[in-house]
């Protein structure tokens, strides 16, 4: 299933790819709402990439006690309609603290769960990896994904 | 306005308070950003003749417009200062990510003025900005700082910090971030130590707006395809500056043993082949593709660079050939937050006064021992290292030998000796900042293109005037030196901060009006004689691809005069009532 990955090994640490995601998602450059995030370790030097696994992983939607997070094409969407941050449940929202790779948030403009959604299928993340001796993120697809249209 | 948050951040140390005032629109209008913006705010709030130990001397840190944003290599900060060292304009430039997130917190400029009682840290988190006690930090190395605060403060924060040699006040001590990265030059540490500021820590939540997004990037994405991320631009990534070390000897250019020599006889165990077989990786500033950062490791260092200055100053200028000695020395710097260009200037001095006969500092050319310990002593004022905290001029002042200190207005010379390349004698004598490199670089064509001979300074006052004014209106961005962004390219992204079109005329305009502003403060702060170390004009290398070959000090004086007439300013280089009409320079002497 398509899905984004950072290879912590190549990774330069430039974030780039929070910069392009934000911009392209919130229309400003905030990084503080981007899907994806690189942590980096000025000191040692050590990075790590985290990013949605989409339905190889599906901890967001089976944590979502509204329903709110449904598949299409092999990605995870937020139903904003359904979603409302789980101001039901006294615990807050499910999604959040479900995610493994702490990708799901709420958004403090909509206050609805918010994630990477491979940007219409040219995910800007990807796209701003553009050093040629780096490419350190990339889309991940299996064989099955070569029949799906994102 | 899109690209500046309109915000500049005012934190008094002497009375612990803080204010928030909007950006001066006009002076962005006219003087855009980074060091313009310096340049302007320093001469309207640096009361004429102030003794830049004061406390009333303000610190700017400056971003530019493109900060936050995913233009290639603009998360540069400026560091700005009237220098406790040169007594004239500073600005010293540094990656990481400290300017950016600035931008995320809010602010386009921050000043910081007074003095605190204690050692104090600031915090600051968007609009909270918090004084702290900084006894606890107080000693740190830059390593240890940024981890506590990152602790104490936030685990994602930011930090711009000063080591020990800030501390101490030692004249090259430099401003720390990201810990590899250093505003390097003209004793910007030591304007935070003289504060009682240890470090600024930072945090922002927010975002930087610049119209149309989506259009942006794919704008900013294709610029990068053009003109970044091409075959020619690639060495940065591959090799960084250390692939400078080879043609620098080749030509006879590298200083050796206290710009005794251009050429180094084992220049191939620190060259860019030698620094290639223990890389192991690359990291890039913040909002860079290319990642120039070479990260070695080697024994039981590991760490980012040596750079070509620190390679060239503090290896072959200290007659130093051995690679882990020189990784050594060079982290020894990052942590106690000392600019290396300085750092080998000094030593070697000191090794040369050693060889002389004249003084005993226990330093000897390529004795690596002495050399290690060198940097603790230095910063601490221990022992011989209080001698040589004076600095190259002072320590040749005191041991009676001033034509042996390689300065020019008490900044200690770069990598490059003018003997090789002629036309760096007139970029040092006429950098704004003192002994400089960074303002134009003759040597990009006498040595490495070869377009113009080495040996002549025919053409090159122009050529130096040309290349300042270019790197004037670049550090507005602020472009970093990798990225040879050429003004065209440069107007392709200024028309989405203006939403009109822009000219390369009127760039260089503002690169001009810049540069002559810097003049005219520093004439207004008495800057001395442009000149260079006669050394370097009079006294031929004996062997070498230039020896034999002397610039002279007369044809020098010639063309320094030449310098000033195509300037427009008269004899003594104070610029003219006509140039700064045409420039639209709107302050006088």
């Amino acid at each position: 299933m398509p899905h984004v990955v950072i290879s912590k090994k190549k990774c330069t640490g430039c974030h780039m790819c929070e910069l392009a995601c934000s911009a392209w998602h919130e229309g400003v450059y905030q990084p503080s709402l981007a899907r994806i995030n690189v942590i980096v370790n000025p000191t040692t030097g050590v990075i790590k990439g985290q990013t949605c696994m989409q339905t190889t992983c599906r901890k967001c939607q089976d944590a979502c006690p509204h329903e709110a997070i449904f598949t299409k094409g092999g990605v995870l969407y937020v139903d904003e309609a359904k979603c409302n941050a789980c101001a039901d449940i006294a615990a807050g929202p499910q999604c959040v603290p479900a995610c493994p790779w702490d990708v799901m948030h709420i958004h403090p403009r909509s206050n609805k769960a918010f994630k990477c959604d491979l940007c219409d299928g040219d995910p800007q993340c990807v796209a701003f990896c553009q050093n040629p001796h780096v490419l350190a993120v990339t889309q991940k697809a299996d064989k099955a994904d070569e029949a799906v249209t994102v | 306005m899109d690209f500046y948050t309109g915000n500049v951040l005012r934190i008094d140390l002497s009375t612990g308070t803080t204010r928030v005032e909007p950006l001066n629109m006009e002076y962005a209008r006219l003087y855009v950003g980074g060091k313009g913006l310096l340049v302007r705010y320093m001469w309207d709030e640096v009361t004429p003749g102030l003794d830049p130990h004061s406390p009333q001397n303000p610190l700017y840190l400056v971003t530019g417009p493109f900060a936050g944003t995913n233009v290639s290599t603009c998360s540069r900060l400026l560091v700005g200062v009237k220098s406790p060292v040169t007594g004239i304009f500073n600005d010293s430039y540094v990656g990481g990510s400290f300017s950016p997130e600035m931008k995320f917190a809010g602010y386009d400029m921050i000043v910081v003025t007074g003095k605190a009682a204690e050692p104090t840290v600031v915090t600051i988190k968007d609009d909270v900005v918090e004084f702290r006690p900084g006894k606890k930090y107080w000693g740190m190395l830059t390593s240890e700082v940024e981890a506590a605060l990152r602790e104490d403060f936030d685990a994602g924060a930011r930090v711009l910090s000063i080591g020990p040699a800030g501390e101490n006040k030692i004249p090259w001590a430099c401003v720390s971030t990201d810990q590899f990265h250093k505003a390097g030059r003209g004793g910007t540490g030591v304007a935070m130590g003289e504060k009682n500021l240890k470090a600024i820590a930072i945090c922002g939540t927010g975002g930087v707006s610049v119209g149309d997004a989506r259009a942006f990037l794919a704008d900013v994405r294709r610029i990068h395809t053009e003109y970044v991320l091409t075959d020619d631009n690639l060495w940065v990534n591959e090799e960084g500056t250390p692939i400078l070390v080879q043609p620098m000897d080749d030509a006879g250019v590298i200083p050796t043993r206290n710009f005794s020599a251009g050429e180094f006889e084992e220049i191939e165990n620190i060259n860019s082949d030698a620094f290639q077989k223990i890389k192991t990786r690359n990291r890039a500033c913040y909002q860079c593709a290319l990642g120039c950062r070479q990260w070695h490791e080697l024994g039981d260092v590991k760490s980012e660079g040596p750079e070509y200055e620190t390679i060239a100053l503090c290896g072959s200028n200290c007659g130093v050939g051995d690679i882990e000695a020189l990784m050594k020395f060079n982290r020894e710097c990052d942590e106690l937050a000392m600019d290396t260009i300085s750092a080998g200037n000094v030593l070697a001095l000191a090794m040369d006064l050693t060889e002389r006969g004249v003084h005993d500092f226990g330093v000897r050319f390529g004795d690596v021992d002495a050399y290690l310990d060198a940097p603790q002593l230095i910063a601490g004022r221990k022992g011989v290292g209080a001698d040589m905290a004076l600095g190259a001029r002072g320590l040749g002042a005191k041991y009676g030998h001033p034509e042996l200190a390689m300065e020019v207005k008490n900044l200690e010379l770069p990598g490059y000796d003018p003997r090789g390349s002629f036309g760096m004698s007139l970029s040092y004598s006429t950098a704004d900042r003192g002994g400089c490199h960074m303002r134009s670089y003759p040597i990009a064509d006498e040595i490495l293109s070869g377009d113009l001979p080495p040996d002549s300074l025919e053409g090159k006052a122009q050529y130096n005037i040309d290349g300042q004014n270019h790197s004037s209106v670049k550090y507005t961005g602020i472009w970093c030196d990798f990225w040879a962004i050429d003004k065209n390219q440069m107007s392709q992204l200024y028309r989405h901060v203006w939403k009109r079109e822009v000219t390369e005329e009127e760039l260089t305009q503002v690169g001009e009006r810049i540069w002559n502003l810097a003049r005219l403060f520093n004439v207004r702060e008495g800057v001395e004689k442009d000149t260079v170390p006669t050394k370097l004009l009079d006294e031929a290398f004996e062997s070498g691809p230039s020896a034999g070959k002397a610039i002279t000090s007369p044809v020098f004086e010639e063309k320094q005069l030449e310098y000033y007439r195509l300037r427009g300013w008269d004899e003594n280089g104070v610029p003219g009532e006509a140039k700064l009409a045409e420039l639209g320079v709107d302050v006088r002497l």
